[in-house]
């Protein structure tokens, strides 16, 4: 076992006996020196295609931020307010602009074979996070707590029931599907989307394929 | 039958083409995506560091 000198006067150790040190150390070997916010990137990088993707963040974060606003007033608050209801379109609007950016960057990386150089765990979460989102939003239309959402839940009741699923998500509740996507798939979204930046970070934008060769 | 008809006007408009049918509002999404999708591509993007800083080649 070794030891360290951080501040003065104060012991670090840097074995692998004490949990905080391994989860430091973890935390710090997730992403190469200098590379967890980089402000230089290869020339390639210079082009509209890589831009999506920070679009997309852009995006779930005005998404998450006018859901919490939601949260606030309740699932009717938009119903019987005009503020509810410019922030309700404001949660609409910013997924319907982070599905177009999130499918553009999904044609840009896919074209580009994202998935060489040892990055096939960025490829599958970025298709995990894409499958996740339609779920999230498919619940915040059936938190609507209108027609809409009625007619939603009844015509999307049998396909769940009939892949053995409508016991444990039963689309008929909206209180269930409110939970659903205001704590449970938001968590995913979340988690899943700081892995997937963490292994862009980590493994570095791709090049272009004529550039490997 | 008038009934029905109100409901697929209150829908939108749609386009049929054999077994594809898809309304005006969503062509039009994916299009100017795909239009978005191509002009990415061909557009030069602004450096602003001038040439002598192009980045670096990991």
């Amino acid at each position: 076992m070794t030891t360290a000198t951080g501040r003065p006067g104060q012991k670090t150790e840097t074995g692998s006996s004490n949990w905080t040190t391994r989860l430091r150390n973890w935390i710090v070997g997730l992403v190469p020196p200098g590379e967890a916010l980089p402000d230089r990137q290869p020339i390639y990088v210079a082009s509209w295609i890589y831009v999506f993707g920070v679009l997309t963040l852009a995006a779930l974060a005005i998404v998450i931020g006018s859901g919490c606003v939601l949260a606030i007033g309740g699932s009717a608050w938009w119903h019987t307010s005009s503020l509810g209801r410019y922030v309700n379109s404001v949660h609409l609007w910013s997924v319907e602009l982070l599905f177009g950016f999130m499918v553009i960057h999904l044609w840009g990386k896919f074209w580009m074979a994202a998935w060489r150089g040892g990055r096939s765990m960025t490829w599958m979460t970025g298709v995990v996070l894409f499958v996740i989102s339609i779920g999230t939003s498919f619940t915040g239309f059936l938190s609507q707590s209108n027609f809409d959402s009625q007619w939603i839940g009844s015509q999307g009741k049998d396909g769940l029931n009939s892949v053995g699923v409508g016991a444990w998500f039963n689309v008929l509740n909206p209180g269930q599907m409110l939970m659903w996507h205001i704590v449970l798939l938001p968590l995913v979204v979340v988690v899943v989307t700081v892995v997937h930046v963490v292994l862009v970070r980590r493994h570095g934008v791709v090049p272009p394929i004529d550039a490997e060769m | 039958m008038s009934g029905l008809s109100i409901a697929a006007e209150g829908a939108g408009r749609y386009i049929s083409w054999g077994v594809i049918q898809i309304s005006v509002a969503n062509l039009t999404i994916i299009a100017v995506m795909v239009l978005l999708f191509l002009l990415a591509l061909v557009i030069p993007f602004p450096t602003g560091h001038g040439s002598d800083d192009g980045g670096h080649d990991r």
